[in-house]
């Protein structure tokens, strides 16, 4: 691979990791305030950033550790709520061209992350694609460990001198999400499916399963997918 | 801190980088062997189909405003409305998040001004 194509998709990466600072800037600051508040330095909450990297269950195991609740649970937890990551690299795999550095760089794999590359890489040149992976994870990543070591060092000051930063800038994420998902309303049965899925994450984020809105959701969409199929097969059979 | 929570960290670390990793080698490892066969991979249908679900419900966790109120919502519906009509009329990535995160921005910050002023 030359260095030209490297470079060339490297700083698409960077461009394309661009819109994910206002959604995760704010959710790390809030983070290092948090961590911070139940008994962590500055520099662990830091560490926990650059190391689990998984936004909501770095919350659930600082709440979980501050109140005391046993280490064993705490860890399983987290790994109950970043669970769901285990479908994102199968779904890149198709195309990711060969390379060594792909292990290594699903440390960066987020949900937008995942996001980003399920939409980007398909339409992308083989020889971009691991410069695009670098550049786009490493301004998300960079961002969050950033961030949670602002908030730790003065994130109080910083939401209450911003107030309306700190309400506005997260709305990204949901407006990034939107961009990386409106191509795939190309069809009947994928819009209505998508409309089932996003309306059961909504709702489920509200009620008391908040953790667990994310899976739930797409199971509620795979199940719609299955018997949108299997009644489209039936009416065909019948046509015939 | 204690070291035992630093145990209990570094195990999260090293089980979320293996939730990423692992079958991220398992799924190569699959495609390597049909190709070494001639004979072509396919992902399960019904992983494939996971994944654009999994972009559907993280947006659909992500409309939820940070401190919702009316005029939280009021502002995220405009926002997706913006965001969409920008998307389709330049198929672009960054222009229609900026647009949406802007519009929402307006919309919050005039709905939270009337909000004030309001008596009571």
């Amino acid at each position: 691979m030359s260095q030209l194509s490297l470079n060339s998709g490297l700083k698409q990466g960077v461009i394309d990791g661009l819109p994910l600072l206002g959604g995760y800037i704010p959710v790390a600051i809030s983070f290092g305030v948090i961590a911070v508040q139940a008994g962590f330095s500055t520099l662990e909450a830091t560490l926990i950033s650059a190391f689990i990297y998984a936004g909501a269950s770095q919350f659930l195991l600082v709440a979980m550790v501050a109140s005391g609740a046993p280490l064993w649970l705490a860890v399983c937890m987290t790994l109950l709520v970043n669970v769901r990551h285990v479908v994102y690299a199968p779904n890149l795999v198709p195309y990711l061209p060969q390379s060594k550095a792909w292990p290594y760089l699903m440390h960066g794999l987020t949900d937008q992350i995942f996001a980003l590359a399920h939409t980007c890489l398909p339409g992308m040149d083989d020889t971009n694609k691991v410069g695009w992976f670098k550049g786009v994870s490493m301004v998300a990543w960079l961002s969050w460990i950033i961030g949670t070591a602002l908030g730790g060092i003065g994130g109080d000051s910083l939401t209450q001198q911003w107030p309306m930063l700190d309400s506005v800038m997260p709305f990204a994420l949901p407006a990034l999400f939107l961009v990386l998902l409106a191509p795939k309303f190309s069809s009947k049965l994928w819009s209505l499916t998508l409309l089932v899925t996003m309306t059961a994450a909504l709702v489920l984020a509200l009620s008391t399963f908040k953790n667990a809105a994310i899976p739930l959701a797409a199971m509620c969409g795979a199940i719609t997918y299955y018997l949108l199929t299997l009644n489209g097969e039936r009416k065909q059979s019948h046509a015939n | 801190m204690q070291i035992d929570i630093w145990i209990a960290i570094v195990v999260a670390a090293i089980g979320t980088y293996a939730l990423r990793v692992g079958p991220l080698l398992w799924t190569q490892r699959h495609f390597n062997k049909h190709k070494a066969n001639n004979t072509e991979a396919r992902l399960p249908l019904w992983l494939s189909v996971l994944g654009p679900l999994m972009i559907a419900a993280m947006l659909g966790t992500s409309l939820i405003p940070k401190t919702p109120s009316t005029a939280s919502w009021i502002a995220t519906v405009i926002g997706t409305v913006v965001t969409v009509f920008i998307w389709r009329k330049t198929k672009s990535l960054g222009l229609p998040v900026f647009c949406g995160v802007l519009s929402f921005g307006i919309v919050f910050g005039l709905v939270l001004g009337a909000d004030v002023k309001l008596p009571g």
